[in-house]
């Protein structure tokens, strides 16, 4: 770690003493991300991701035992009323019920509040249809509207419980296509990777909605799905990068960290703009939709979404990424390499398109030197050729010209 | 190539806005699913064992019903095992409920007689003689009910005939044919006939019972004497239920017998089975006073569907019946009998009613915060991608046109609704649209970094991107594909947006982006832009060193 520290610290001198000579290379945190020039070592800092991700699982973990799910009626059956407040008051309510023979002590009653004006959400088990009726009826003479006004909505427990387990189905399935379609257009470690990511964005939307005891509704589940879908999306287009450097590697027996640490660094900025893209939508239906028009049907689902898109992002470059390359360093050809990757300026050239120096870190090392010592962009090329770094190695073929 | 590129380019706009234009012209929209209209969702299923073809009849006759009572777009779906009526601008829960439920159940009535069909059987005691093809007059007028003849060929053999058939004959037989056909005399051993002819007029015949002529929705109560609506026409007084449609086997099966189309299904033995019938049919033969027309319906859900008379009184193992039916008339039977061996029963097992406020206010916010979200994360890429960002625009409103033109048609002609999932749906694919263009411009920097032309970064930075693009669209749509073939209601519209955005994703990306950005890049005056601040080498000109010099090494 500490070693790690001092690497950094030598990286920003260099970035301050370059910026004089060579003004395209060097600029601003924003000028640097908006060109794609960052050199951040993303591998160096995988147990920063890795354990803020344990964190959350844990306390997501902890809250389903704890706390449990808040499933709807759409999951657990039973009859949900909504009608318009004002003049109904929950006292109200709870006589109408109990002289219906319903339970009111267990009932769920809420006020929803959107532009048109508040409504009362009545919501108990399972009724019979003439209970449903009756209390309706009553609703409706209680708030002196029209019995079309008052909404009900009913479901009977099996076909809750069939819902659940058709979609439960649905993913399962999903998950063995699109494991295997990885497989077969990347690799499996990839598919399993991604789809470990997968889950962990999806298990922290759930913990999200177990923690704050928002109703998991089919729109929730809906919302999953897409969560779902998005996060493994987002992480094949950043294995389509590993996967294509890795080709570009592939000769020069660079270890795996480098190829991942030079590929997040080519995507980041296309990740975060894709997510602002995925992200605005969303937030607007949250914030305008739900929060300023009141329409709750919509809040739902764009939160569900909104944690879901955002996990998923980070989970492709903090979760996906890492996992892939640890199990890529269990292979032999990447065993020995381990703890050898790029960082600084060595990750910056390779992120700009420069070829791999492979394994040979002696001489990324006296690279880095050399550049500490002459403060000068150019010199991190001319480094390259200095007289220790040729004696202590076999000549590379000049093949590396690339163009 | 350049040529090509335009071509492409033109079409896709053609199709895009001429798309648009129709569908504007024509006057077509997209249909607004319930949650966004208010109204009434009904979702039925069976309980236990079931055969499919049950699911068919009751679709068949929940839209039989739904028909007669117009309501307006009503949307009959059936998902899995379910049945999902979503009846838009419907208030009336319980009216509702009463319209479309169904039972799936198949009760045996002794009739008490028919109005309106026309002639029912003629008898045609005559045995094997009488044409088969019915010509015969019977007349449509006179006989009123009743009568129940004839027993094909050997009526007399009531004994132990193997097999009954009775001939019924079709309802939906023109009434010209009157013909009782006593057709198959050609089986040994018939029993039953019914041979019901529908006259087309109603008014003629004496009715039993006057009751009114139009019921709106019959429903069934097999406990009761009641009136019931014969399918083909006309009505039959029907006497409390003798038995269901479990005394038979689920073996009913359309044959060929005699020349002209019957069915065939054998009884479960003992008290389940063969007593209950045999006991029925007795009745009916006899022609006693709860049967006095000797005639025996097959009644669905309210609608009898065939009231064949009973030609012996003593049935064993197997029935047949047979008339003046067509292959589909016959096998419509046969599925009925079928579905209602397995003594199944609908469930009503969700009912959720929407009211329109709530759906207008919810699609009004979809709306709204929907088309804010896309002008932000438009107005966000023309800010980094400057010109680029204009392609976006662009690409995006070709999207647009397409999906809603696409929608519309669907909406019309498949009767697709958009529910607010569905909305929702579209607008969650504006990300993956977006991010087709981001990696594809991100690549093109990359490709212009590394010094090269923008003609030919353009084209390289393309390929690349594509190959992306393709892999990540293939998964949403294995993802939307598996959740719309394996799951219900909002969940599945949701993943038929989703589908149909990210399907609409790959072809823009690959008829409009490509040739508009791979022409874009071959003008003087983008060239001279450059990308993002990034200048592209010219051919020509050396003088970019800057391009070089980005690439290190």
């Amino acid at each position: 770690m500490s070693d790690i520290t001092t690497e950094r610290a030598a990286d920003a001198a260099v970035a301050g003493g370059g910026d004089a000579a060579v003004t395209h290379v060097r600029r601003g945190l924003w000028g640097r991300l908006y060109h794609g020039e960052t050199a951040i070592d993303f591998y160096g800092r995988r147990r920063w991701g890795l354990t803020i991700s344990a964190i959350l699982i844990v306390v997501t973990v902890l809250s389903l035992f704890t706390r449990g799910l808040n499933l709807g009626i759409d999951f657990e059956g039973g009859v949900a009323w909504e009608v318009p407040a004002g003049q109904v008051t929950e006292e109200q309510v709870r006589t109408i019920l109990e002289d219906n023979g319903v339970e009111a002590d267990s009932a769920k009653i809420q006020t929803l509040t959107s532009d048109s004006g508040s409504r009362l959400r009545v919501q108990v088990g399972d009724q019979t249809p003439e209970v449903v009726q009756q209390v309706q009826a009553d609703l409706a003479e209680a708030a002196a509207v029209d019995v079309s006004e008052v909404s009900s909505t009913s479901v009977s427990s099996s076909w809750g419980r069939s819902i659940t387990e058709k979609a439960i189905r649905a993913l399962v399935i999903f998950l063995v296509l699109v494991a295997l379609f990885i497989s077969w257009r990347f690799e499996w470690r990839m598919a399993l990777s991604a789809i470990i990511a997968m889950l962990h964005d999806v298990l922290i939307s759930v913990g999200v909605y177990s923690l704050f005891g928002f109703e998991v509704t089919p729109a929730t589940v809906v919302a999953f799905l897409t969560i779902l879908g998005f996060s493994l999306y987002d992480t094949i287009v950043v294995f389509d990068k590993v996967n294509e450097n890795t080709e570009r590697y592939a000769g020069a027996r660079a270890p795996y960290a480098d190829t991942m640490n030079v590929s997040m660094n080519q995507v980041l900025m296309r990740s975060l703009n894709t997510s602002l893209a995925a992200v605005l939508p969303v937030l607007s239906l949250l914030v305008i939709g739900s929060g300023i028009m009141g329409a709750v049907a919509l809040r739902e689902f764009a939160l569900a979404l909104l944690v879901g898109l955002i996990t998923g992002s980070y989970s492709s470059i903090f979760i996906a990424a890492p996992i892939l390359t640890m199990f890529k360093e269990a292979e032999p050809r990447f065993k020995n390499m381990r703890s050898q990757h790029a960082t600084g300026v060595e990750l910056e050239r390779l992120v700009l398109g420069g070829s791999p120096e492979g394994h040979r870190r002696e001489v990324a090392r006296a690279r880095r030197q050399a550049s500490v010592t002459g403060a000068e962009g150019e010199v991190v090329i001319a480094a390259a050729t200095t007289p220790e770094a040729v004696l202590t190695h076999p000549p590379r073929p000049r093949k590396k010209k690339r163009r | 190539m350049r040529r090509k590129l335009i071509i492409t380019l033109t079409t896709i706009l053609v199709v895009a806005f001429g798309g648009l234009l129709a569908t504007l012209v024509a006057g077509n929209e997209p249909a607004l699913g319930l949650d966004l209209q208010g109204g009434i969702s009904v979702t039925q299923q069976p309980v236990g064992e079931f055969d499919p073809a049950t699911l068919d009849l009751a679709v068949e006759r929940i839209r039989d019903r739904i028909d007669s009572l117009g309501v307006a777009e009503p949307e009959i779906i059936r998902q899995g095992d379910a049945i999902v009526v979503n009846l838009p601008g419907v208030k009336n829960q319980q009216e509702a409920i009463d319209l479309v439920q169904v039972t799936g159940q198949v009760y045996l009535r002794p009739v008490q007689g028919c109005v309106g069909e026309g002639v029912e059987t003629t008898d045609s005691t005559v045995p094997s003689s009488s044409d088969a093809t019915g010509s015969t007059i019977a007349g449509s007028t006179d006989s009123t009910t009743a009568t129940v003849d004839s027993v094909t060929g050997t009526t007399a053999a009531p004994g132990p005939s193997r097999r009954v058939s009775s001939t019924p004959t079709t309802e939906g037989a023109t009434d010209t044919t009157a013909a009782p056909d006593t057709t198959d005399d050609g089986t040994d051993t018939p029993a039953v006939t019914d041979s019901s002819v529908p006259a087309t007029d109603t008014t003629d015949t004496a009715a039993p019972v006057d009751a009114p002529l139009t019921t709106a929705v019959a429903q069934s109560d097999p406990t009761t004497q009641q009136l019931l609506p014969l399918r083909g026409g006309g009505q039959c007084l029907v006497g409390p239920a003798g038995g269901t449609g479990e005394v038979f086997n689920n073996d009913a099966s359309p044959q060929i017998i005699s020349g002209g189309w019957g069915i065939t299904v054998g009884l479960k033995n003992g008290a389940a089975g063969e007593d209950v019938w045999n006991a029925l049919a007795r009745e009916c033969y006899n022609g006693g006073d709860s049967c006095p027309s000797r005639r025996l319906a097959i009644e669905l859900d309210g609608e009898i569907i065939s009231a064949p008379s009973v030609n012996v009184p003593e049935f064993n193992t197997d029935v047949q019946i047979t008339g003046d039916f067509s292959e589909d008339e016959a096998r419509d039977l046969a599925n009925v009998l079928k579905s209602g061996s397995l003594g199944v029963s609908m469930e009503t097992v969700s009912v959720q009613n929407v009211s329109p406020t709530l759906g207008k206010d919810s699609l009004r916010a979809a709306v709204i915060s929907g088309i804010i979200g896309v002008a932000l994360v438009l107005l966000l890429l023309v800010f980094y991608y400057r010109t680029l960002g204009l392609i976006v625009v662009a690409g995006i409103s070709v999207s647009s046109a397409l999906l809603y033109s696409i929608i519309s048609l669907l909406s019309r002609t498949q009767g697709l609704a958009l529910s607010l999932a569905g909305v929702a749906g579209v607008i969650v694919s504006v990300g993956v649209t977006v991010d087709s263009y981001v990696v594809f411009f991100e690549r093109l920097k990359d490709e212009v970094r590394s010094g090269r032309t923008l003609r030919n970064s353009a084209q390289r930075g393309f390929t690349g991107a594509w190959r992306t693009i393709l892999i990540a669209d293939i998964v949403s749509l294995i993802g939307a594909f598996t959740l719309w073939w394996l799951t219900v209601g909002s969940v599945r519209n949701f993943a038929f947006f989703l589908g149909l955005s990210t399907l609409i994703d790959l072809v823009v990306s690959y008829f409009f982006t490509r040739p508009a950005v791979l022409l874009l890049a071959r003008t003087d005056w983008m060239g001279r832009r450059g990308v993002m601040g990034i200048k592209p080498a010219t051919t020509g000109t050396t003088g970019t060193a800057a391009a070089a010099a980005g690439s290190a090494s």
